[in-house]
């Protein structure tokens, strides 16, 4: 199998030289295949967020080397890590990131805005995919009075606007009952099933234990062990 | 294309999100372009008012000077000024002011004289010289619905009423110099006034060479001590350092302005919530490059600040040629001496406008940008994380 994403001894520090300095990523190596499903397990405060960025080209490393493709993506400049962003990575935040002020339907098609496509198609690729995650009702609704299921639901449904080769989902079932954990884990199953790659950065066993997973990669103090 | 269409409309949906905060911006900033041009289309319009009437003012003027004020002049005193070299005619002027205690308005009253016929071609009717007759002004003629062969009734000096038949009118073109303006003959004007036969308000004096003006401005003051000769240059010159847009008064209003504009703007510029800091960071990081934060903060920026100018502007406009400069009249006091009543024409000066916009509309797009920038070239996860 062909590896999307490689990485090369990568090390993020924040704060260099400073008395607050510390190292969310040390010294860490993995790669990533295509079509496969990858849990980062770790504890609280571990770096998995802090990876999962590296790897999404949110972020750069300060040592090291990030390979997308076997291209090293490290030093482009800011404008083409945006660019493989956009055309490669599908992401699903944490605390979700979506803009309270305006609609579902809005929050969905914001990736495409700064594109050349045009409204209609937006409009259409946002309907064909609240329709599969049922969020279609809400589609004029402000995210704000959104449920947390919802809202995770417009999310995702963001997350693969842009069709990614590659979803990356921080503790995706973070603010979900057991419940719409399971509904979650379904549309991963769906996900992986029409050939994504998923990288998951969880603690949460009903995820991890889940039989799509294909790896777990466990984390602690910013190192993978 | 598509796309910076699509971002415009993400920047309008966005001010609209935040409509209380843009809203209030938007009316400060409309406040303070209100004030600035305002000011500008005041002082603008007051100097080419000021020159307009002068245009037609005749190059040298002299007055005779009693005890500091403007007295009558005897005739003789013409007789002295022709002999000065380089004088060509001496025409004599009749000229005072008269209450019309019907209209309440107050007139100015001259008799007919060769330098005004230049005025011939913009009235309706025309000079007859006929005694009774006169020529009004607009103002006078809208005041009293007066038309050609309307009586006008003037109270003489004598208490007793001369009806005065209308003869002319005239025309709108030349209403800063005639809008209250009454030409009888000189005659009539002799006997409304009980002017003594060899008494004159005033002369105009002819200079053949207009370089010489001056000159022969010093010699009349030299040969009559007791009159004052004006010149036209003179009195532009004081209008122009009265009205300038840089000087005194008009500095100062403005520097105010300016100053409050830099406030506003700085307080935008440091004051990038943490909601918009996040939202930046968001957009980042689903894919928007810098530059499509940038353009979005431009289109929000521009829109701002074009609604904001527009409304400003059009305000001030109304402000001062529809209301008269009604804020600023507590202000403008002292300037009514040379306009007793506002009849503002609109003049607008583009270079001024363009300054003004120069001046307001790029600082607070940079204020509204930079701070945006700077929050869009960190890294989203920076900026996610707060
Ligand atoms: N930009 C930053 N500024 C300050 N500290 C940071 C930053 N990024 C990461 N950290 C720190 O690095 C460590 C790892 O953070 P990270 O968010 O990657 O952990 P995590 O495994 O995702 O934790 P959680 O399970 O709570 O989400 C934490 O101690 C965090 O406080
Ligand atoms: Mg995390």
């Amino acid at each position: 199998m062909e590896a999307i994403i490689r990485i090369e001894k990568a090390s993020k520090c924040i704060n260099r030289g400073r008395p607050n300095e510390i190292w969310p990523v040390k010294d860490v190596s993995l790669q990533i295949l295509r079509g496969e499903v990858v849990v980062l397990k770790g504890p609280s405060g571990s770096g998995k967020t802090s990876l999962l960025s590296l790897i999404g080209c949110m972020s750069r490393p300060t040592e090291g080397r990030i390979l997308i493709h076997g291209r090293d993506v490290a030093k482009l400049p800011e404008r083409f890590l945006t660019d493989i962003r956009r055309r490669l990575f599908g992401f699903i935040f944490q605390q979700f990131n979506l803009i309270q002020g305006i609609t579902v339907r809005e929050n969905i098609m914001l990736p495409l805005y700064p594109t050349e496509r045009s409204f209609r198609d937006m409009k259409d690729r946002a309907e064909e995919l609240m329709e599969s995650l049922g969020i279609i009702e809400r589609q004029h609704f402000r995210v704000k009075g959104l449920s947390g299921g919802e809202q995770q639901r417009v999310a995702i449904a963001r997350a693969l606007i842009n069709d990614p080769e590659v979803v990356l989902a921080d503790e995706p079932t973070a603010h979900l009952d057991t419940k719409l954990s399971k509904d979650l884990i379904e549309i991963l199953r769906k996900l992986k099933g029409e050939g994504k790659t998923i990288v998951i950065a969880t603690h949460d066993p009903l995820v991890y234990e889940q039989d799509i997973i294909d790896r777990i990669i466990e984390m602690r103090d910013g190192r993978i062990r | 294309m598509i796309k910076h269409l699509k971002i415009l409309e993400f920047a309008i949906s966005s001010l609209w999100r935040r409509k209380f905060k843009n809203l209030g911006i938007i009316f400060v900033f409309s406040l303070i372009i209100f004030v600035l041009s305002s000011i500008l289309l005041l002082t603008y319009s007051f100097k080419k008012e000021a020159i307009a009437v002068l245009e037609g003012a005749p190059e040298l003027i002299v007055q005779r000077i009693s005890a500091g004020r403007h007295a009558l002049m005897p005739v003789e005193y013409m007789k002295k000024v022709e002999k000065i070299p380089g004088v060509g005619a001496v025409i004599p002027r009749l000229w005072g002011y008269y209450y019309d205690i019907s209209t309440g308005g107050n007139y100015t009253v001259m008799a007919e004289y060769s330098g005004l016929k230049d005025l011939v071609n913009i009235m309706e009717g025309g000079f007859t010289g006929e005694k009774g007759t006169c020529i009004i002004g607009k103002g006078i003629s809208d005041a009293r619905f007066a038309g050609i062969g309307s009586i006008i009734p003037i109270i003489g000096a004598d208490g007793k009423v001369r009806k005065l038949k209308t003869a002319g009118i005239f025309t709108d073109e030349s209403r800063i110099i005639t809008n209250d303006l009454i030409i009888v003959t000189p005659d009539d004007f002799r006997d409304i006034f009980n002017l003594p036969d060899n008494m004159v308000t005033d002369i105009v004096v002819q200079v053949y060479n207009p370089t010489e003006v001056d000159n022969v401005a010093r010699k009349i003051k030299k040969i009559l001590p007791d009159t004052r000769p004006i010149t036209k240059n003179e009195i532009l010159r004081t209008y122009d350092t009265l009205f300038d847009w840089r000087s005194g008064m008009v500095l100062t209003m403005f520097l105010g302005a300016i100053l409050a504009f830099i406030i506003l703007a700085w307080d935008k510029a440091t004051g990038l919530s943490a909601e918009e800091r996040h939202e930046i960071g968001i957009l980042k990081a689903i894919g928007w490059e810098t530059s499509d934060v940038m353009e979005l903060k431009f289109w929000e920026g521009l829109v701002i600040s074009s609604l904001s100018f527009l409304t400003g502007l059009i305000g001030g406009y109304v402000h001062i040629f529809f209301f008269g400069a009604s804020v600023f009249s507590p202000a403008l006091k002292g300037w009514s001496v040379i306009f007793p009543e506002f009849h503002l024409m609109p003049y607008i000066n583009p270079y001024q406008i363009v300054v003004l916009l120069f001046m307001t509309v790029i600082p607070y797009m940079a204020a509204t940008i930079v701070p945006s920038w700077k929050a869009a070239i960190t890294d989203p996860d920076v900026v996610m994380r707060g």
